[in-house]
């Protein structure tokens, strides 16, 4: 029993411990504590990004405060998102870290959203890349083959308001008949689903294709057709780095149709792409958070970008793209913020009408 | 050949020894906490090992994994209250044993259980690395909703004398489960604009409500000690003997602890009532089942340690993991830099080797640690239990509260507590509702995908065939036996449905 009482003892001084946190004066954090807000479970993708950053966050920022990840998983992160909107106060101690997954239900005006992107202060962003594969046994060779291709195609999806618009999207405006098959629950099954033969055409994110389908393709179980692609400094999508030889989407497009893409479909292409890969994961302070404080976060998170031995672990674990801080995180994220309500309302209308489903 | 060895070189240096007995220990004391389990442990740990050498964290993660199945059957064993959710079928005749004043026996036996089932799963693990992508590979969505159903038809032998009862229980838990946001399209199913129920309710809060809340209720309600004679009885040795003499029960279990803990999507969750179920259908002379049969605590145990070595495969070469706790374990790769995949068994063999010893050794220092804390720990089981019950409660709330850090967590709790009471008072077989309500989610995923992807096609697959023929062979042995025994003799009151 004694054992019991000094768990729980223990217990009720750490948490005692985290609520006393004072307020910041200035931007000098020494002796203060940081909460970061993952809106997801431990062990997840936003959690292990955030626990790779905290200690090159802690280095940078001034005074060397304390970072501790605050996971409040729930409701496929709206419930964490909404609490930073209506809970947090601007005082520079509690920051949100965002994924796509919390983006996405914002752009698609979800009922029970709360939070709301544009009042915040962003303060880095981490992007990630997806390539698209298909099985061989199809007879395609590469993304050419692919124009006027009538055949049935399977794609593993976790749901047609995830992150998996981006490919199902994709799919119908390059005229391929891929019929979405919902429930899997993540890519990774995805990805064994493929292996098995359930589905022939998949995506994966770049650090699981660089480790999971690399070798499917070098043993002839896989073709890389095409990346999403990443953005440039100009906002525009280009190659990705990780699959320099085969194409991105909007190269797909052109190869397929002989124009560039344009239109409405393009347009909310583009913006949840940017949602969802271009800015996938981002850093916030609340509205009203003063000038002060995030410019200090905004140079600390310049610096961390600028360190050799973060860019090491970007390289190992964040799949070696270039981090976004401070004004270039924000131009980024702007493209997202000015999607213009013609081009959500089409896309909504797109996803209620091809998977028969109401999203409000 | 040589891998192994010097893999076992790096695991027997004193750091990493020294990692391993931190993660024993740990492992050991969230163990005995009930409604604790490896998520607790791993989240506990996941922000230490950042910048860790990874064979030193390994050893912290595994040794801490590994042993939860040990000792989570002190609560189980003692108290009536699952330790973790891999005991809660040791509960169903460990409990009974306690009560006659045998918790000794039990737990020998069930520690020993324990450390023969978890050296098997290192063991299987060694030899089933070669061939396990294409043995996972074969088991596509079909074959994982028959495996579902496979648990499902355990429900039969878990409801005794009463199927119908059985079959409504299983009901209520599948409609539980069904709670939250709907697997496989975009809608949340009866949340009443409750925030709390939009991801359902948790399986720890489900587990605990079952069975620790009746429990601790009758218990004060009888105002006595757990135990209904104030000796202990037989001590340890003996139940090491008992699991000894029924090996081939520990080899069976620990089979089938592998082969549910390597297939990824059915959840280490249900091996235990698998295991349970398994040798109850196998079983000629069942009267005593669920009044204390010592098999009944050999089998449930055995698998559960077996299934965390069987868990680590889809979580290493797919990076899919199959139990909640590996998916946070997947997390700590991440964070150590090691991308799961393919490529683990070409570029870190030295890791999964280091992985897999030291699962093995984790076993043996759990199974000695809690042989030597057994005596005095089953000593509570005399003391009247108006004094525990304060200590339990307020453990019990806390591990509920953990499952989701809000307020929901304890009202549901409290819903739960009230639905488990009204059941046992009535005769209404719990786990079966915690199995229909642990295998609601990938009954309907699995169906859906199999018939979306093959339509009606799907039941000609041969997996699916096989699979079909095994779960109407175990329906119609477990049929046959108690229609034997029925005619033999008219057993009377509820058996297995306490």
């Amino acid at each position: 029993m004694r054992k019991y009482l000094l768990f729980v003892g223990i217990v009720f001084i750490l948490v005692s411990s985290l609520a006393m946190v004072p307020m910041v004066q200035g931007a000098d954090f020494s002796g203060k504590t940081i909460k970061w807000i993952i809106p997801f479970n431990v062990g997840g993708g936003s959690d292990v990004w955030a626990r790779l950053y905290s200690p090159f966050l802690q280095k940078y920022l001034p005074g060397n405060p304390i970072i501790v990840v605050k996971n409040m998983p729930g409701g496929g992160s709206i419930i964490g998102g909404n609490y930073f909107h209506t809970r947090v106060k601007p005082n520079g101690l509690t920051v949100f870290g965002s994924s796509g997954s919390t983006s996405f239900p914002y752009l698609l005006e979800n009922p029970k959203v709360k939070y709301d992107f544009s009042k915040y202060q962003i303060v880095f962003a981490t992007p990630v890349g997806g390539v698209c594969y298909i099985n061989p046994d199809l007879g395609v060779k590469s993304v050419k083959d692919l124009k006027g291709f009538k055949k049935p195609l399977q794609y593993a999806s976790q749901g047609a308001t995830s992150l998996d618009i981006i490919p199902l999207l994709a799919f119908d405006m390059l005229g391929l008949n891929v019929k979405a098959i919902f429930g899997y629950k993540g890519r990774g099954s995805g990805r064994v689903a493929f292996e098995q033969g359930e589905v022939n055409i998949d995506y994966q994110t770049t650090p699981a294709y660089i480790k999971n389908v690399r070798p499917l393709i070098k043993q002839g179980k896989a073709i890389p057709l095409m990346s999403w692609g990443v953005l440039d400094a100009n906002g525009n999508i280009v190659r990705d780095p990780v699959a320099p030889d085969i194409p991105s989407m909007p190269e797909a497009y052109e190869m397929i149709h002989g124009k560039k893409p344009s239109g409405p479909a393009f347009n909310a292409w583009k913006t949840f792409f940017v949602a969802g890969f271009g800015v996938q994961k981002a850093v916030w302070l609340p509205e009203k958070t003063s000038k002060d404080i995030v410019e200090t976060y905004r140079k600390a998170a310049a610096k961390v970008i600028a360190d050799p031995e973060f860019l090491k672990v970007v390289d190992k674990s964040l799949g070696g793209y270039k981090q976004l801080a401070g004004q270039n995180a924000r131009r980024a994220f702007d493209q997202v913020l000015n999607v213009s309500a013609e081009d959500k309302k089409w896309l909504i209308n797109w996803i209620e009408t091809k998977y028969d489903i109401k999203i409000k | 050949m040589d891998v192994i060895l010097q893999s076992l070189a790096v695991v027997l240096q004193p750091t990493h020894l020294l990692m391993l007995i931190c993660g024993v220990v740990m492992g050991l004391s969230i163990g005995i906490l009930p409604g604790l389990g490896g998520i607790v442990g791993m989240t506990i740990l996941l922000p230490v090992i950042y910048g860790m050498d990874p064979h030193s964290a390994f050893g912290l993660l595994i040794g801490m994994v590994a042993v939860i199945p040990t000792s989570d059957t002190f609560p189980s064993v003692m108290m009536g209250i699952p330790g973790s959710s891999a005991s809660q079928a040791t509960i169903m005749d460990g409990y009974p044993l306690a009560k006659k004043g045998e918790a000794a026996r039990a737990l020998g036996a069930a520690f020993t259980a324990s450390l023969i089932g978890g050296l098997f799963g290192a063991l299987v693990l060694t030899l089933i690395i070669p061939i396990a992508r294409p043995i996972v590979l074969a088991f596509g969505s079909p074959e994982l909703f028959m495996l579902a159903l496979l648990g499902m038809s355990m429900v039969g032998v878990l409801s005794g004398n009463n199927p119908i009862k059985g079959l409504l229980a299983a009901g209520i838990g599948v409609m539980i489960g069904a709670l939250g946001d709907a697997p496989a399209v975009p809608e949340y199913r009866y949340t009443f604009g409750i925030d709390y129920l939009m991801d359902g309710v948790p399986l720890v809060v489900v587990g605990l409500g079952l069975f620790a809340f009746p429990e601790i209720v009758d218990l004060l309600i009888k105002g006595r000690s757990i135990s209904e004679v104030p000796t202990l009885g037989k001590g340890w040795l003996d139940g090491v003997k008992d699991t000894l003499r029924h090996k081939f029960i520990v080899l069976r279990c620990s089979v089938i602890g592998v082969v549910v803990g390597f297939l990824p999507g059915l959840g280490g969750s249900v091996v235990d009532w698998i295991a349970y179920g398994h040798i109850i259908q196998t079983t000629r002379d069942r009267e005593n089942f669920g009044k204390g049969d010592i098999r009944g605590v050999i089998a449930p145990e055995s698998a559960n340690n077996a299934k965390e070595g069987g868990g680590l495969i889809p979580t290493f070469l797919f990076g899919i993991p199959g139990s909640g706790s590996m998916a946070v374990f997947l997390g700590g790769l991440l964070i150590l830099g090691i991308q799961p995949g393919p490529s683990m068994v070409t570029e870190h063999i030295d890791l999964l080797y280091t992985a897999i010893w030291s699962l093995a050794l984790a076993n043996v220092f759990g199974a000695i640690l809690s042989i030597a804390l057994s005596k005095p720990i089953t000593r509570l089981t005399i003391v009247p239990f108006s004094y525990l019950a304060p200590f339990m409660v307020l453990i019990i709330t806390f591990a509920c509260y953990q499952a989701t850090r809000s307020w929901g967590d304890l009202i549901a709790l409290l819903f739960m507590g009230i639905l488990g009471w009204v059941m046992k008072q009535y005769g209404w077989p719990r786990p079966a509702a915690l199995i229909g309500y642990v295998l609601s989610d990938n009954l309907e995923i699995y169906l859906f995908i199999s018939v979306q992807r093959y339509g009606i096609e799907w039941f000609t697959r041969t997996g699916v065939i096989i699979l079909a023929a095994i779960i109407i062979g175990s329906l119609a042995m477990g049929v046959f036996y108690q229609a034997r025994k029925s005619s033999k003799a008219k057993a009377s009151g509820e058996r297995h449905a306490k």
